[in-house]
């Protein structure tokens, strides 16, 4: 009888351990590299993904140049020179001394407010190119209201003039306001028109507040270029393009394709019997376990370097900060390894491949839409945001973005820790639910 | 070497094996014999350490594996009935990722899948993806990577099922080198009373869970010795004719098949003229009639009253 050749003080050694996990992490390897069907989807799909959304929701996304051709109408219920001209009027008879009387005659031409909003904000470089601005008369009122063209319509009440110059000077403190109908189908345009006119109410309180103080009202200006050019987000952080925002979105919804991948792959092994042959070796299964556990987390890795390299190099998608960046993609690609060994884990245990498919075809849908893949849906609501960050790819996607604004490597610690946690988390209900020994049928 | 002590599997109310007992010793080829559902694969499972048994014990040079697989998965060599490999993969990364995994490196893992693959006649292919093989090329390269290792004890479950005559002889062959080259001992199980019959010392027979017969070729003939099978051939066979046959009371069994019916009759029956008289009663014409040896199919006939096949 000739003798196994198998020596058996090899068994059970540690660094026997770490070659049997590094021989299932490289077959692993060598099964998803010789099926170029399933390596285009995991890795030409979001490419293709993030061109095509990229080039067609780019007008929609922050960052992008907008093209808004807003018309906008104005409608003075009153006149303003006969209310300039009036005041001026009642200063001269109101026993001011003469020298301010002049200085304050000099200065209302400058400060005729709807002759400001027409002239310096609308009839701005900036805005000029964006708002076709048409004044109407008070007649006209009901017809453009009920014309849908109209991004906007701005009404002058009728002592308006007036009684704003009577609150630059401190005579009288007179509430004045204009009144903005919206068109509610054409958002973006009406809001603009809305953030103009809020910084031209802000320059307005604010002339009135030094004329009160006596300050000369040669020194107001009206900020037009604070209401015109690129659009820069509240902190002051990059902007973040469509192609930027898709690269995130389709990587991390993609690479959990990896997940459910190595999942098939890991049952397919079972229901060949080809786990059985492993475990007759005297490989541990635990062994097996930490192989897929691993392999989930180098591919996954690997995936996003790939996929965000050649966002990089076909959409010009740079990282501002690389340490925070390879920080964010490690974090994730655990969640990738943790959900790889999650969905084999339960396939052995039910010893079906139905949670698997389910995971592929409707749960990553699911948090891809919460976390955000294919639009900033958190930023309208602020509740899917918050589930949305609790799920892997929305919590990458969020730290991606921060990465991206070029804020600080503190910013994304909140989620890359989510991420190590919800990976330890699945781990250990992937542990308890491996079969143990004898429970295989 | 191997030993199955009143082994029993039950799955919910329905009992795989039922109370087996059978032993193997060194160096014996051993057949496990039975229809589909019989219960071999799970009695191979649990003697192989893959499943626990419900009752019973396997014992392995007198220990129990249950408790401890560890030695007898160091000696065994498992050839499952489904082709266990990686589709994706060539025949030679299978057999340097079952050898890595058997702890097979450098030199001695290059030179062992040199000699697994010329003894499977595979050396041409080795860089072939075994998805581009035939099914008994990859039915050759799944027992090729069980003998890696140099096992001991090789288990192999149905492993000519769905492959040519030529692609099975070549495995039948193979098992006898490696049992009288390299004193291998052999459990081997199928549905093919004849593969059993021309690689076996000893046999045992399942169905239904239960252990029918054990022992060897000519022990389990022997219970047939008081019978004897009569093949009788005829273009016309008719309804009439086998109704006829199944009446006479010295008859014990019948079995109908296309142009012939096979009878077991008590051994002194003198059935020629009994035969001859069916026939002109049911108006049909006799071709031949053959007095044949008992085979392990009529054993498992008359054990069950089912063909093998069924």
């Amino acid at each position: 009888m000739c003798s196994c050749i198998l020596p058996e003080e090899r068994y059970g050694t540690r660094g026997g351990e770490y070659f049997m996990i590094w021989q299932i992490v490289k077959k692993i390897g060598l099964t998803l590299f010789r099926n170029p069907q399933q390596l285009l989807l995991l890795l030409g799909l979001p490419i293709i993904l993030i061109a095509i959304l990229g080039a067609a929701l780019g007008n929609v996304m922050n960052g992008e140049e907008v093209t808004i051709d807003a018309k906008v109408a104005i409608i003075e219920h009153g006149d303003e020179t006969e209310q300039v001209n009036r005041f001026i009027n009642d200063i001269e008879n109101s026993g001011v001394p003469p020298e301010r009387v002049e200085a304050i005659q000099a200065a209302t031409g400058e400060l005729a407010p709807i002759k400001l909003l027409k002239e310096s904000v609308f009839g701005s470089e900036g805005l000029k190119e964006l708002v076709q601005l048409e004044s109407a008369k008070p007649t006209e009122r009901d017809k453009i209201l009920n014309d849908d063209s109209y991004t906007a319509v701005i009404e002058v009440p009728e002592n308006f003039t007036y009684h704003t110059l009577q609150n630059f000077f401190g005579m009288e403190n007179a509430e004045t306001s204009l009144n903005v109908s919206r068109n509610e189908g054409k958002q973006l345009g009406s809001t603009i028109i809305l953030e103009v006119l809020q910084q031209f109410q802000e320059q307005l309180t604010l002339t009135s507040f030094v004329g009160e103080k006596g300050i000369s009202v040669d020194a107001i200006q009206v900020d037009s270029e604070a209401i015109s050019g690129e659009i820069t987000t509240i902190d002051q952080t990059q902007p973040v393009t469509a192609k930027n925002y898709y690269a995130i979105g389709m990587a991390v919804m993609n690479v959990l394709f990896l997940a459910s991948t190595i999942g098939s792959y890991a049952f397919l092994e079972k229901r060949l019997h080809v786990f059985n042959r492993i475990i007759l070796a005297n490989v541990s299964r635990w062994i097996y376990f930490s192989g897929v556990l691993i392999a989930g987390t180098v591919f996954g890795f690997l995936h996003l370097l790939i996929v965000f390299g050649v966002s990089w190099i076909l959409f010009g998608v740079a990282w501002p900060n690389i340490l925070a960046f390879l920080i964010v993609t490690f974090g994730l690609a655990i969640a990738v390894g943790g959900l790889s060994v999650l969905l084999t884990a339960i396939s052995y245990r039910i010893n079906s491949e139905l949670v698997t498919n389910f995971f592929q075809s409707i749960v990553i849908t699911i948090i891809a839409f919460l976390g955000g893949s294919f639009f900033p849906i958190g930023d309208s609501f602020k509740t899917i945001q918050f589930i949305g960050n609790l799920t892997p790819n929305g919590a990458g996607m969020t730290a991606y973005l921060s990465v991206l604004r070029g804020e600080p490597i503190s910013s994304i610690w909140e989620h890359v820790i989510f991420l190590c946690l919800f990976s330890v988390t699945i781990v250990v209900i992937a542990a308890l639910s491996f079969p143990k020994r004898g429970q295989t049928a | 070497m191997l030993e199955l002590v009143d082994l029993s599997k039950k799955f919910k109310q329905f009992y795989a094996v039922k109370n087996l007992n059978m032993f193997i010793e060194k160096g014996e080829i051993v057949g496990l014999l039975g229809p589909n559902g019989a219960g071999k694969s799970t009695a191979i499972s649990i003697l192989s350490s893959l499943v626990e048994p419900t009752t019973g014990d396997v014992r392995f040079k007198n220990s129990s594996i249950i408790k401890s697989p560890g030695p007898i998965r160091n000696v065994i060599g498992m050839v499952p009935q489904e082709i266990a490999l990686y589709d994706d993969l060539t025949a030679e990364e299978n057999l340097q990722f079952f050898g890595r995994i058997y702890r097979l490196s450098g030199v001695e893992l290059k030179q062992k899948i040199g000699e697994v693959l010329e003894l499977i006649g595979l050396t041409d292919r080795r860089k072939d993806v075994v998805k581009k093989f035939s099914g008994g090329m990859k039915r050759r390269l799944n027992i090729g990577v069980a003998l890696l290792h140099n096992p001991q004890l090789i288990i192999m479950d149905e492993p000519t099922v769905g492959i040519d005559p030529q692609s099975r002889n070549y495995i039948l062959e193979t098992v006898k080198r490696l049992n009288r080259e390299k004193e291998m001992t052999v459990l081997y199980t199928s549905h093919y009373m004849e593969e059993v019959e021309f690689l076996c010392d000893r046999i045992y027979i399942m169905d239904q869970g239960n252990l029918i017969a054990s022992g060897t070729n000519e022990e389990i003939k022997r219970i047939l010795s008081a019978e004897k099978t009569i093949e009788i051939k005829s273009d016309r066979i008719n309804e009439v004719f086998v109704q006829l046959l199944r009446n006479d009371a010295t008859i014990n069994s019948v079995t109908e098949g296309e142009k012939v019916v096979t009878i077991i009759v008590p051994k002194g029956t003198k059935a020629f003229g009994t035969l001859l008289k069916y026939a002109e009663e049911a108006e049909i014409e006799l071709n031949s009639v053959d007095v044949q040896e008992a085979t392990l199919e009529d054993v498992f006939l008359h054990l069950t009253g089912r063909a093998l096949r069924d």
